[in-house]
């Protein structure tokens, strides 16, 4: 057990230091160019911090706290309280999808996949007679994942309902992700799709409404 | 998570298959060629659902093959940091346990497990609170979030956690009512 745990520090410290690295590089280059830059370098220190923070940006945060750096003053009376950037508990990952997809990608909930899938299906049925083609196995385990995710009835009532959130700034990612979910309670949505922590206030009743409303549209078990 | 996407390929066909039924046989060597493929960046494509455009095709010098630029829709699923999932356990072992959710296979290490929970080995193996009422083994369906993705050439495999709220064991197996 305790070399399953060293193994696993390692392994997580490994995992951590990674994390960890693009602000300990910063603050090697920022130490390297203390010398030469004073008053910027600690500003950087700062920026090092903030970006740390708002890591779940990943890439993007850094060319733009990179180009603050040259704009203020502001990090002198801050970054006196720290050289070294540490970051006390990491943000809640959060779901990003739009910048990883090209724009035409429309996010599907599982219920419409599995519909979409069961089509596909009902036809290949007809063209697997023919030896010659093989139907995917990744086609067989979505199509049964679809499925088995899908709480509702029928998809396109859940579509609407949840379509009524976008007017609340809710992304189509987040919006598929609730659908998928079938969460029972508003607090169980903002725990499971932290980005949405920040319009709580805002969104709760929405949000309450329309669980109510996919109470209505789910299976009965 | 399943998105609907218009993707495009470039499509080579040997002179063999020119005639009228061109663009059906186009068409299945697309899906032949396509369907199940992964890539890094849209995911497994799970099944094509439409021909977009077939455009003019080119003939290649000194083979005779002709390319055709295909824009096609398509059913893909890509997993997604952050992302919260429902999967089916397939392996239990001291490290961790491996899950399923659609053709995705996620990992999840015994340091992402509930600090209640411990493994207890035998011919089931498990994951096993104190009291004994909540169990992971195989086939025990688990809602996870997603905390890390690595594609490689054919597949594409998630790391996932279960300890945070509202995660964790969904239905087991082995549950009597």
């Amino acid at each position: 057990m305790a070399e399953k745990g060293e193994k696993g520090f390692s392994l997580s410290n490994g995992g951590k230091s990674s994390l960890k690295s693009p602000a300990s590089f910063k603050g090697k280059d920022d130490s390297t160019a203390k010398s030469k830059r004073g008053r910027k370098v600690q500003f950087d220190a700062e920026e090092a911090k903030i970006s740390m923070s708002s890591k779940s940006g990943g890439k993007v945060d850094k060319p733009v706290a990179r180009g603050d750096w040259g704009k203020g003053g502001k990090g002198d009376k801050i970054a006196n309280g720290g050289e070294v950037p540490v970051v006390k508990a990491p943000p809640p990952l959060e779901l990003k999808i739009e910048h990883e997809l090209p724009e035409n990608a429309k996010c599907l909930m599982d219920c419409e996949a599995a519909e979409i899938l069961q089509g596909i299906q009902e036809q290949m049925v007809i063209l697997s007679e023919d030896p010659a083609i093989k139907i995917p196995i990744s086609f067989d385990r979505g199509l049964q994942y679809a499925k088995r995710g899908s709480h509702y009835i029928s998809p396109h009532p859940v579509r609407r309902v949840l379509d009524a959130l976008k007017l609340h700034n809710v992304s189509d990612g987040e919006v598929s992700m609730i659908a998928n979910v079938g969460p029972e309670s508003v607090e169980e949505v903002f725990a499971l799709v932290p980005s949405l922590k920040g319009k709580k206030s805002k969104l709760r009743e929405p949000l309450k409404d329309a669980l109510d409303q996919l109470a209505k549209l789910k299976h009965s078990t | 998570m399943f998105f609907h996407i218009v993707l495009e390929r470039n499509m080579q066909l040997h002179p063999r298959h020119f005639g009228r039924d061109l663009r059906d046989k186009l068409v299945a060597k697309l899906m032949k060629d396509v369907e199940g493929t992964c890539s890094g960046r849209h995911g497994f494509v799970v099944a094509i659902t439409g021909i977009e455009s077939v455009g003019k095709g080119l003939i290649r010098d000194g083979t005779g093959f002709v390319t055709f630029p295909v824009k096609y829709q398509c059913v893909v699923f890509r997993p997604f940091k952050g992302e919260i999932s429902e999967a089916v356990v397939t392996m239990v072992n001291k490290m961790g346990f491996f899950a399923e959710a659609g053709p995705v296979q996620i990992f999840v290490s015994n340091h992402l497990i509930p600090d209640d929970m411990e493994f207890q080995s035998g011919d089931i193996p498990n994951y096993t609170t104190s009291d004994g009422s909540v169990k992971i083994q195989k086939d025990s369906e688990v809602r996870l979030k997603i905390i890390g993705t690595r594609v490689d050439a054919t597949e594409i495999f998630c790391i996932g956690t279960i300890k945070d709220d509202f995660l964790g064991v969904i239905s087991d197996p082995g549950a009597t009512s």
